[in-house]
């Protein structure tokens, strides 16, 4: 039977980065293929690609025996191919029956949202969507977005689903449901694209897998038979899971307290860190995380509990008095928060310390003296850019996170918090990254490390706390990490 | 209208090198146009920019006409340069402006005992304060009830208009003269001209602001604070910087060199004040600002071109008749190409 | 009473227009500072060509083509070059200042422009009603187009595609991307559509009550239609009503003068600024803008 899709021999540029350079693609009817890669291995360019968002610079599309070529997502959507973004494509402020018949030709001039209602009621319990046609978007919770966007690559009767990273955002227990959902569509004969770099998913759902790296295909196989090992082999060229050397240190005296700290969508949460440890926190995205980042940091405000530092109140501290106290931050919005895209490496360096020496002499800004202090900085921390006059825009992801460090570690911080400090940068950045977190642990201070990713978690922490809707859900030490345990914690916002 | 967390704010994305040129060409293509709407007048385009320029420049009286008329428009001009650039769009420079003739001239026609020096120094500190009140309304109700600051501050100018006549119909007024304006000030309070040029001082007080404001801009570390609220408000607030205090900051500082420039129009130029002196000023500043690049001391330049245009302007009109209002079209035909070719993503 | 309430109904049909027009650019993303200068174009425009053809129909053809031009202008320099659209706006406003002062000079010279103001058009049978007949069914055709104008614009956001597109567009663009329609397009159309019906707005100024044009006779209604269109939460009627209420307080000038009230005109002229400013703080914090209002594409 011939494929559902064919791509052959894809290529796309972008400058001088090949971010696709030669890759095949099948996919049949009633098949589900895994596409695999590490971040920024050609995956969701290629996709982009397939949906006609950028243009090929090279080879073929093939789909339902026809050649796909010059098309915008309008025709890949009238050809039958549905994309389910990472980021949702919906109008929150509207409800799920206008998202459905937002710019869809069937819903026609006149809208007749009851008739489409019904349609939706119908197609929703066939696939077990459980969706609510009158329900306003904002109001419904991640998984059940998701769910939408399926329910409208369904009712217009896609017959490929990409589905890019469809789990990040979800709690285990949503992750099963939508896994269900996936094989019902694939017993009604659906090709479907799973896009990933989490292997277990991979091994309970998908039927073949192709794995990127670096825009070429590195590898490709029946998903029956495969091994993890294997996979994984073929996605990168380290073990991700390798777990950092930690030096065993003695635990130090208390640093950081905090007592029953609530706020909007957080807590109560009580956590004590001790010098010279790493408290990674995990949990599904959406969970706290930030709430909990910006609160003991002073971007928000707490409605009740406390926080000491070093025996020191600063529950209502002021930004610049929990840093004069030894608290640091890294915020995981890298391009607005913590840093000024557009201002130039010395500026963010003093972006947080502008009001003290040296940046400061006698009311003023010290320009020569700030300059000096960035040459400094930037050596240190080797940070690869001309000259301090360098706008951050231009450099790597890498570049700019080393930026971010040298600012908040030239403080000698207390406390550290590191919100997804190694989101989207390369294996040799998020090296430097961990390595740093070590050496300020190691020197005595205590680290929150907060991230998503619970593997990258599980490699650097003495102990790991994990955050459901809001409150600590139960944390346990490196040496007793019990994984079932993990899932069900982080699933529990979902029971 | 409210702001949520993810509320627009204003982006001028400013790039330091190439914008100069770029605003050059602005110009250059706004007087193309301009010069299309003088041949569609039936004039030569030469000839009317020639009486223009000669205009403005052609003696020193005329030299000293351009220099108080850019007065104005370069006081406001550069707290706006200020407001922007913490991206606060504050487009009430007309009514901060009214009210500062408001305060200059209550404070003169008030005046216990004679009038001296002092009076006119007393009548500019009135008007610093009664421009940054206005400012300090605008500010209050936009930050306290989120409303957004351009519309607080251009509804406010028309109130502040409005209030220009009411009092001048009222406790300020000249009965009898049929014309909404105030009795003339003693001659003690006028500023003094330069002779021969007779131009007033207000222009070296703009140009001191000016270039204070530029230096606080880049040399303080509240200059910093400015400059990184208007690029990321997140950024601020994780710096330390807080958003409402900065606000406030370039909000009654841009307030006050308004009311100043209003105070300075009527100290230095009319001697009394006339209902609707300052209408329109508001928008020259907002003109003169981006101009400048949103550099305090580069508005120097950008207020005394407007200046230099406005009053070739009207000797245009007088001698080959093409309408005045030409000014108003070319002011608005450049900001379109300076709004077209420096906010474009680079 | 009928009388006041009749003047509030035609102070408030030039507004009416604007924030029509205002609905459509801010629930596609564009604020509409604009529609000063797109009124006062549109008010301009319509005497103009109501005085060269000698034809009223000309004259709101031209208005709807004036006010259209001004709309070009800001959604060229916001949506294809991404300027701030509140500079962009407040620009445009004076653009329109400066022109049609310039071209009135040159078209007219000193002479002053007069055309006969378009009558009132009394619905047969509906006029006769007493108080009712007098008060809704006798006003001039713009009038009455303004009503239809916002039962339009009801049904054309919220009844059918189009209207769900632009709506989608003010909130998500992306999503209208995916969608397979061009947000960018979609945005221009409604600041050029924003302007063209801003256009009408002026035209009721100039063509429909004093069949004459002074320069910058908008005189800030502009802002006051978007007040009232924020103040009527991007809803047609909404809007509508809060325009009656400015109306209202603009026509409270001469009863209160009849009255011999003795409150100064220049007290009673803030009011209608005065009122918008103190709703829209009242509303505060409570007023929900489109979420992707003001940001470039």
């Amino acid at each position: 039977m011939a494929a559902l899709l064919e791509m052959r021999g894809i290529v796309r540029c972008y400058g001088k980065l090949r971010a696709n350079d030669g890759i095949d693609l099948d996919v049949h009817a009633g098949e589900i293929v895994g596409l695999l890669g590490e971040n920024g291995s050609g995956k969701s360019t290629l996709m982009k690609v397939l949906f006609g968002m950028v243009p090929p610079d090279g080879g073929g599309i093939v789909f339902r025996g026809k050649e796909l070529a010059g098309h915008r997502p309008g025709d890949a959507m009238a050809a039958g191919i549905a994309m389910i973004h990472q980021h949702f494509m919906l109008v929150e402020a509207m409800t799920v029956v206008e998202n459905v018949m937002l710019g869809w030709k069937e819903s026609g001039w006149w809208l007749g949202r009851h008739a489409m209602a019904a349609r939706i009621r119908e197609t929703s319990e066939r696939f077990g969507l459980a969706l609510d046609p009158f329900a306003r978007v904002a109001d419904l919770p991640l998984g059940r977005r998701q769910r939408i966007e399926i329910l409208k690559a369904v009712l217009r009767e896609a017959e490929l689903l990409i589905l890019d990273e469809p789990t990040s955002n979800l709690a285990p227990s949503e992750v099963t449901e939508l896994l269900a959902i996936l094989r019902r569509l694939r017993q009604d004969g659906k090709g479907i694209v799973f896009i990933t770099h989490k292997l277990p998913e991979v091994m309970a759902v998908c039927d073949t897998v192709t794995v990127l790296r670096a825009g070429k295909v590195s590898g490709r196989a029946p998903v029956a038979g495969a091994s993890r090992a294997g996979l994984a082999g073929m996605m990168v060229g380290r073990d991700v899971t390798a777990p950092q050397i930690l030096g065993e240190i003695a635990p130090g005296p208390i640093r950081l307290d905090i007592q029953g700290l609530s706020g909007p969508g957080l807590g109560p949460i009580d956590l004590t860190l001790r010098g010279g440890e790493i408290l990674g926190i995990a949990g599904v995205d959406g969970n706290g995380q930030l709430e909990l980042a910006e609160t003991l940091a002073g971007l928000r405000r707490a409605t009740a509990g406390r926080i000491s530092l070093d025996g020191q109140e600063i529950t209502r501290a002021t930004v610049n008095a929990r840093m004069q106290a030894g608290l640091a931050y890294m915020p995981a919005d890298r391009s607005s928060t913590a840093l000024v895209r557009s201002m130039t490496i010395a500026d963010n360096l003093m972006l947080r310390d502008s009001r003290r020496a040296p940046y400061r002499r006698h009311g003023l800004l010290a320009g020569r003296a700030g300059l000096t202090k960035a040459k400094a900085l930037m050596q240190r921390f080797d940070i690869r850019a001309p000259s301090p006059a360098t706008p951050a825009s231009r450099l790597s992801g890498g570049n700019q996170q080393k930026i971010v460090i040298a600012r908040e570690l030239d403080r000698n911080p207390a406390v550290l918090i590191a919100h997804q400090p190694t989101w989207g940068l390369d294996p040799g950045a998020t090296h430097f990254v961990l390595e740093r977190m070590i050496a300020l642990r190691d020197a005595g201070a205590c680290v929150i490390y907060i991230s998503s990713e619970l593997e990258e978690v599980l490699s650097i922490s003495d102990r790991v706390a994990v955050i459901a809707g809001g409150t600590i859900a139960g944390i346990m030490a490196r040496a007793a990490i019990d994984m079932p345990q993990l899932g069900l914690w982080m699933s529990g916002r979902a029971a | 209208m409210s702001e949520t967390a993810g509320a627009p704010r204003l982006a001028f994305r400013l790039r330091r090198d190439g914008l100069f040129p770029r605003i050059l060409v602005a110009i250059g293509l706004s007087m193309l146009c301009a010069a299309v709407l003088v041949a569609l007048a039936g004039h030569n385009p030469l000839t009317a920019f020639r009486a223009m320029l000669a205009g403005a420049l052609g003696s020193p009286y005329q030299i000293g006409t351009v220099l108080n008329r850019t007065c104005p428009y370069l006081l406001a001009g550069a707290g706006l340069a200020l407001c922007f650039r913490a991206g606060v769009i504050n487009m009430g420079s007309d009514g901060q402006i009214a009210m500062g003739g408001i305060g200059t001239a209550a404070t003169v026609l008030a005046w216990p005992g004679p009038p001296t020096v002092i009076t006119a120094i007393a009548a500019l500190i009135a008007a610093i304060l009664c421009g940054g009140l206005w400012a300090a309304v605008a500010t209050a109700i936009h930050l306290g009830r989120r409303v957004h600051e351009v519309l607080v501050t251009l509804l406010l100018n028309f109130v502040a208009l409005l209030f220009v006549q009411l009092v001048l119909s009222g406790p300020l007024g000249q009965p009898g003269a049929g014309f909404l304006q105030s009795p003339a000030m003693p001659r003690a309070v006028w500023l003094w001209r330069v002779p021969h040029f007779y131009f007033h001082i207000g222009i070296l007080i703009g140009v001191f602001a000016s270039l204070a404001l530029s230096f606080l801009l880049w040399k303080t570390p509240w200059g910093f604070a400015i400059r990184v609220t208007g690029r990321s408000r997140a950024a601020a607030a994780y710096a330390g910087f807080s958003t409402a205090a900065v606000t406030w900051g370039v909000m009654l500082t841009a307030g006050g060199l308004a009311g100043l420039g209003g105070g300075v129009e009527i100290l230095g130029l009319h001697h009394r004040l006339i209902e609707g002196f300052s209408t329109g000023f508001g928008f020259k500043a907002v003109t003169v600002a981006l101009l400048g690049a949103l550099e305090p001391a580069a508005v120097i330049p950008a207020a005394l071109f407007v200046g230099l245009l406005e009053t070739g302007a009207l000797a245009m009109q007088r001698q080959i008749g093409v309408p005045s209002a030409l000014v108003v079209v070319i002011e608005g035909i450049t900001m379109l190409f300076i709004l077209t070719a420096t906010v474009r993503r680079a | 009473m009928i009388d006041f309430l009749a003047a509030a109904i035609r102070i408030a049909t030039p507004l009416i227009f604007a924030a029509l027009g205002g609905i459509l650019s801010e629930r596609a993303g564009v604020f509409a500072v604009g529609l000063e200068g797109m009124m006062l174009m549109g008010a301009f425009s319509a005497v103009i060509g109501a005085w060269a053809s000698s034809s009223a129909a000309v004259g709101l053809l031209l208005a709807v083509l004036g006010g259209g031009a001004i709309g070009l202008i800001v959604a060229i320099v916001t949506v294809r070059y991404r300027a701030d659209n509140m500079v962009t706006g407040l620009t445009a406003n004076i653009l329109a200042l400066g022109l049609t002062t310039y071209l009135l000079h040159i078209l007219a010279g000193t002479a002053a422009i007069q055309v006969d103001p378009l009558g009132p058009w009394p619905i047969p049978g509906l006029s006769r009603i007493p108080v009712a007949g007098p008060l809704l069914f006798s006003h001039p055709p713009l009038t009455y187009l303004a009503v239809l104008g916002c039962a339009g614009l009801s049904v054309l956001l919220f009844r059918t595609q189009t209207g769900l597109l632009l709506r989608a567009t003010g909130e998500n663009p992306e999503a209208v991307f995916v969608a397979g329609a061009d947000p960018q397009r979609l945005r221009m159309i409604a600041v050029i559509s924003c302007g063209a019906i801003a256009g009408l707005g002026g035209a009721v100024l100039s063509l429909q009550q004093v069949g004459t044009f002074t320069d910058g006779m908008t005189g800030g209604r502009g802002y006051l239609a978007l007040a009232s269109l924020i103040v009527g939460r991007w809803h047609p009627w909404g809007a509508a009503a809060a325009c009656l209420v400015f109306g209202a307080a603009e026509a409270l000038e001469f009863r209160l003068q009849g009255f011999g009230i003795p409150v100064s005109s220049y007290v009673v002229q803030m009011m209608p600024y005065l009122i918008a400013i103190a709703v829209l703080a009242g509303l505060g914090r409570s007023t929900k803008l489109p979420a992707f209002i003001g940001k470039p594409l």
